[in-house]
């Protein structure tokens, strides 16, 4: 592939007390990356440095400040904020200037990717206390892109293991509050969401699993019946409309399933039903997608893990799975 | 403690299911498992029968338990129940419920009389229960009954499900998912956690179980801010458990407790429903997975899997599960202090 049709991704630094500044480090040093992409690493290049001093690696990189004009090529670019100085970054403990670090580079790659200056978005991983103590009203990761780039739909987070997608209707709320939500419209939103995201991925015609709410699916009706009252109706109408969706399946052996390749994805209809299987097949390479922006972003699956930080034995599987479906996504925009 | 040598009763099940084949191959293949021995509490014929269908070589004989682990070697052993089994694979028949629900009887009187260390039921049919009058609402709600009426103490059963990689206890189990928050209790958790906790110590011979405890909600709660229930009822069970000498931690994000490395750090996870418990164990240990009652006056196993009627009489079921429940009864029942006294 000639290096101009790469596709250009803006890579941010996350949280730099964390294990983000030798993540980065790392996987911009995969030559395996930088064969599937053009990188614009935005950060700090004294943070950067800590962390290939970390990860026992250097890349070669042009360093370019904050507005400078860009031409990404094979050499990856280095967009320098100079906003934080290493020595005052106590590490495993989540910080205002942490968080304002991670927001600033996080904010530059997205305005590059909605300016047409990138076609991806990535980040190594965010501390979601040191975010809000440096913008109190930070919600989320979607919530504040859509602030940054706009929305083009609805938008979702995906979880991203190999070739396996998980999406669900709905993420952070109470249990409690979980049935009122499950509402027709809203499950058939998260339906087609998750078909019109896979197909952007590159699936021709995604196969989606929907898992139950309830134990054993609800075991027609006796353990409840959100499945026969929702969620068999959502199937049934999203098949009239195109969409390979086949449920509900009872949770605790869909992902098996769906793992030995019966499907390409499954839709959970609550937070721990979707990511205790996810985390449990892949910790160290499940990714992170955010679906419904012009352009894809994408993230490890895991956090900053602050037990672990500046010991250079973080593993980078699931950064450099995030960059290559972030690639593979923008390559086929 | 139970005397060494006691064969352990396995039940009927539901004749139309896998439980017959799996039977008689685990029977078949015992030096390659390594089963204990153990008798099955049925009709002589019907395995006969069956085995003839499936075209493989088990000779069966008509025993009483005492003469089950002398038989073992030679024959797969049937304590004959005074009723005929017909039903057909894969075509479940109510004219084999009265067998398959007096299968259970004899077990717990055998095993409360000390003529078998431990019992393993194969899997039942309830629909098909229900239909000749079986009454309770399951599998081990009807061994309860049993053993309240053995012993006149009431007992509260606890379903661990168990593999070598990982413990789990469903503190609430078959009920509808919008049900559960207002059926969880602090006292349910502690009383779970309790009976958990001593019979891990008295049975698994775990010194000082370790147990934790999963959060309700997303992130266990954030605090409050992802649910209440957390802070309010899980939080308070696990202060009182470990106040009770218990090495409780939690409420735990259910997502992150499951992985290798935070499995090393407890014995068995207390889950608040029922795919919290069965995601991460099927994921982890999909065909050999056992399910062990614990808080019932002797040992019961048996395997984690259902009737499975779409393949009853093909031969294809994986009798893993069973033999893993066979294995872990003898293995867990050595070491239980019994009621029963042999005679």
């Amino acid at each position: 592939m000639p290096s101009k049709t790469k596709p250009v991704i803006a890579l941010a630094m996350g949280d730099p007390a964390g294990i983000s500044p030798e993540l980065t480090a790392k996987v911009v040093a995969l030559p395996e990356v930088r064969e599937a992409a053009r990188l614009v690493v935005i950060g700090d290049r004294r943070v950067y440095a800590e962390g290939e001093k970390i990860a026992g690696v250097t890349t070669a990189m042009d360093v370019v400040q904050a507005g400078e004009s860009l031409q990404p090529g094979e050499t990856p670019i280095f967009v320098d904020l100079r906003h934080l100085d290493p020595a005052t970054v106590k590490r495993a403990v989540a910080a205002e200037t942490g968080g304002r670090f991670a927001l600033a580079n996080y904010k530059y790659a997205l305005e590059l990717a909605r300016d047409g200056k990138a076609d991806a978005v990535s980040f190594t991983p965010f501390n979601k206390r040191a975010m809000r103590l440096a913008r109190s009203e930070y919600d989320d990761e979607i919530a504040f892109s859509a602030e940054v780039a706009g929305l083009v739909g609805p938008a979702s987070e995906f979880n991203v293991l190999d070739r396996l997608w998980n999406a669900r209707v709905t993420s952070h709320i109470p249990m409690a509050a979980v049935p009122a939500a499950l509402t027709f419209d809203r499950i058939e939103r998260a339906l087609r969401l998750t078909d019109a995201c896979m197909r952007a991925a590159g699936f021709e015609r995604p196969r989606i699993a929907v898992a139950g709410y309830n134990p054993h699916a609800g075991d027609s009706g006796n353990f409840g019946r959100e499945e026969i009252d929702v969620i068999e109706p959502v199937v049934v109408a999203a098949g009239k409309n195109g969409i390979a969706a086949e449920g509900p399946f009872p949770a605790d052996t869909v992902f098996l399933r769906a793992k030995s390749g019966a499907f390409d994805a499954v839709l959970t209809m609550y937070h721990d039903q979707g990511q205790i299987a996810m985390k449990l097949m892949g910790f160290d390479r499940g990714v992170t997608l955010l679906g419904g922006f012009k352009f894809p972003i994408c993230t490890p699956a895991h956090g900053t893990a602050y037990d672990i930080a500046g010991q250079g034995v973080a593993s980078v599987g699931a950064t450099w799975a995030a960059l290559l479906l972030a690639a593979e996504m923008a390559a086929r925009r | 403690m139970i005397p060494a040598g006691l064969p352990v009763a396995l039940t009927l099940g539901e004749p139309a299911g896998i439980g017959p084949e799996l039977t008689l191959d685990v029977w078949r293949r015992r030096g390659e498992f390594e089963v204990p021995p153990f008798y099955v509490i049925g009709d002589p014929d019907f395995y006969r029968a069956r085995a003839a269908a499936l075209g493989i070589d088990v000779p069966v004989k008509t025993v009483t338990a005492a003469q089950a682990v002398e038989t073992f070697d030679r024959a797969l052993p049937v304590v004959p129940l005074d009723m005929n089994v017909t039903a057909q694979p894969g075509k479940p028949d109510a004219s084999s419920a009265p067998a398959a629900i007096s299968s259970i009887r004899r077990a717990v009187a055998d095993v409360m009389a000390g003529r078998a260390s431990a019992l393993v039921t194969n899997p039942i049919a309830k629909n098909v229960l229900y239909r000749s009058g079986f009454a309770e609402p399951g599998h081990t709600e009807f061994l309860a009954k049993l053993a309240e009426e053995a012993t006149g103490r009431k007992a509260q059963p606890v379903m661990l499900l168990w593999s070598p990689e990982l413990a789990v206890v469903p503190v609430t189990i078959h009920l509808p998912l919008k049900d559960v928050v207002s059926r969880l209790s602090k006292e349910l958790i502690v009383e779970t956690g309790r009976i958990t906790a001593r019979d891990l110590h008295d049975r698994f011979g775990i010194v000082r179980p370790r147990l934790a405890i999963a959060g309700l909600n997303p992130h266990a709660g954030e605090n409050g801010s992802l649910g209440e229930e957390d802070r309010d009822i899980v939080a308070p069970a696990v202060a009182a458990l470990r106040a009770e000498g218990i090495d409780a931690v939690g409420p735990l994000p259910a997502d992150t407790m499951f992985h290798a490395r935070a499995r090393a750090s407890y014995d068995v996870a207390l889950c608040m429903y029922h795919d919290q418990a069965l995601i991460p164990i099927k994921t982890l240990a999909f065909d050999h997975g056992v399910n062990v009652t614990l808080g019932l006056p002797f040992v019961r196993t048996s395997p984690d899997h259902g009737t499975a009627f779409d393949i009853a009489g093909t031969g294809k079921a994986d009798p893993s599960s069973l033999v893993a429940a066979l294995a872990l009864a003898a293995r867990i029942s050595a070491r239980t202090p019994t009621l029963a006294t042999a005679t």
